[in-house]
């Protein structure tokens, strides 16, 4: 166990989809899928075994952003980081989502990173997946008998664990068309730094009156969360200070941290309620 | 497989290899083609110490990726942006700008500024410190690392 040296392994690379689902349907739990492989060879540095390792580098279409004004945004499993902080059509239409992958890692990791790839890693931690999760969406999974469509509510079932089943390929993730306004924020020592806290809001708006949100939160729980009884408070109501107020208080009731090495569960748990209240406050201005 | 023939392009030069999958590019360009020009600084990528520039202008860390899935690719460090012996501007204003100190970082920083200006010419400081998030300086303060990005960024516009 070196941060230099990597443990040996068999390296499959899949040149099309249809292969990459055939060697997943062979290996199972025994291949880790790479996608830009900035998070899986820092794990594997650290210790983490695997017999093979799935490179997704010559699967040719799959770094693609597709958006269309009906079905929304398509994010294909190799679209980079990158590619999302460059992308107007992101930025104008998702800013949750922008706003995470500006902060997410180093440019020099977003030109590896995906967003894909972030949201199977599964971490509680992950910027872009409290966008996604936010934005709300469907991870696609193909398997060999077929591709089926997991809601982003259930797809994280536990710490660094997925509904993908592991001869399941993740193609891409799928956000629809019609989200509400979105935001953003992140708490952390430096800005390269993992959240030791992180929100990300959608709301949905008619004049001041917010119809319906969604409201996730990272680093609070197991798996990424949603603030549910937050959201009910905000429902149908015009956002006022006197609703935020009781928007803080109800997120720092629900959350339930851990102390670890980026913060303690007594800071966490303070400012949670603060930051979402700054992330719709984001979300509106 | 546990080895896999590619092709790098490294500096202009191709190289035909038989890489162990589970070597890095670093590891490749440094112990297997003797250029330890990139550095090794966490080998996690918090620090930037490796990083090279691929296929034109995009920065990334050759400690986390795998050599084995670079076939083909076009690799420069920062030993091959002179030209006929001549330092690229990015270089001299590192040195006239006195942008090193102990000099560990100054590659993978050098490679940096070579994808910030391909991309953006004319960046603001703010955009130079945003882009320079991923690379760990312990000895300048980073001034005169924005000071000598922007000399670069001055000059070459000059000279375009």
């Amino acid at each position: 166990m070196s941060s230099r040296i990597l443990p040996e392994f068999d390296l499959l690379v899949p040149q099309s989809i249809p292969e990459a689902v055939e060697m997943l349907s062979k290996y199972q739990n025994k291949a880790a899928v790479m996608a830009g492989g900035t998070d899986l060879l820092v794990l594997m540095k650290a210790g983490l075994k695997s017999d093979y390792v799935m490179a997704l580098d010559e699967v040719s279409g799959l770094d693609y952003l597709i958006y269309d004004p009906t079905d929304g945004l398509r994010i294909g499993a190799m679209a980079k980081l990158a590619q999302v902080v460059d992308s107007d059509i992101v930025r104008t239409n998702y800013p949750a989502l922008w706003q995470s992958a500006c902060v997410n890692g180093t440019p020099q990791t977003r030109n590896r990173a995906t967003v894909v790839g972030n949201i199977l890693r599964a971490s509680p931690a992950g910027d872009c997946c409290a966008a996604v999760l936010a934005l709300g969406g469907t991870v696609v999974l193909q398997g060999a008998a077929g591709k089926r469509e997991v809601d982003i509510d259930n797809f994280w079932t536990g710490y660094r664990q997925t509904a993908r089943q592991p001869f399941e390929f993740a193609v891409e993730f799928k956000i629809p068309a019609k989200v509400g306004k979105s935001a953003f924020k992140r708490m952390t020592r430096s800005d390269q730094d993992l959240s030791k806290l992180n929100a990300a809001v959608s709301l949905d708006m008619a004049g001041n009156v917010c119809q319906g949100a969604r409201l996730a939160m990272g680093c609070v729980a197991p798996t990424l969360v949603r603030m549910k009884k937050a959201e009910e408070i905000i429902k149908g109501k015009e956002i006022t200070e006197a609703v935020l107020k009781d928007v803080e208080a109800a997120v720092k009731a629900d959350v339930t941290p851990i102390d670890d090495v980026r913060s303690s569960a007594w800071y966490r748990k303070e400012v949670a309620g603060v930051l979402v209240k700054r992330t719709i406050e984001k979300a509106l201005a | 497989m546990k080895t896999r023939s590619i092709t790098l392009y490294v500096n202009g030069e191709a190289y035909s290899l038989n890489v162990a999958v589970n070597r890095t590019l670093l590891q490749v360009l440094r112990e297997d083609l003797g250029m330890p020009e990139t550095k090794y600084g966490c080998g996690t990528g918090e620090c930037g110490a490796c990083t090279v520039v691929v296929d034109g202008g995009k920065s990334i860390l050759a400690c986390l990726t795998l050599a084995a899935t670079m076939d083909g690719a076009k690799i420069t460090t920062a030993a091959g942006l002179e030209t006929d012996g001549k330092l690229n501007p990015i270089q001299e204003a590192f040195i006239s700008e006195h942008a090193v100190q102990c000099g560990y970082c100054t590659p993978g920083m050098v490679m940096k500024s070579v994808s910030i200006l391909a991309k953006n010419p004319k960046p603001t400081e703010e955009e130079i410190r945003r882009e320079l998030e991923g690379n760990i300086c312990r000895c300048t303060g980073y001034v005169k690392i924005v000071q000598a990005i922007q000399k670069a960024s001055e000059v070459m516009a000059s000279t375009r």
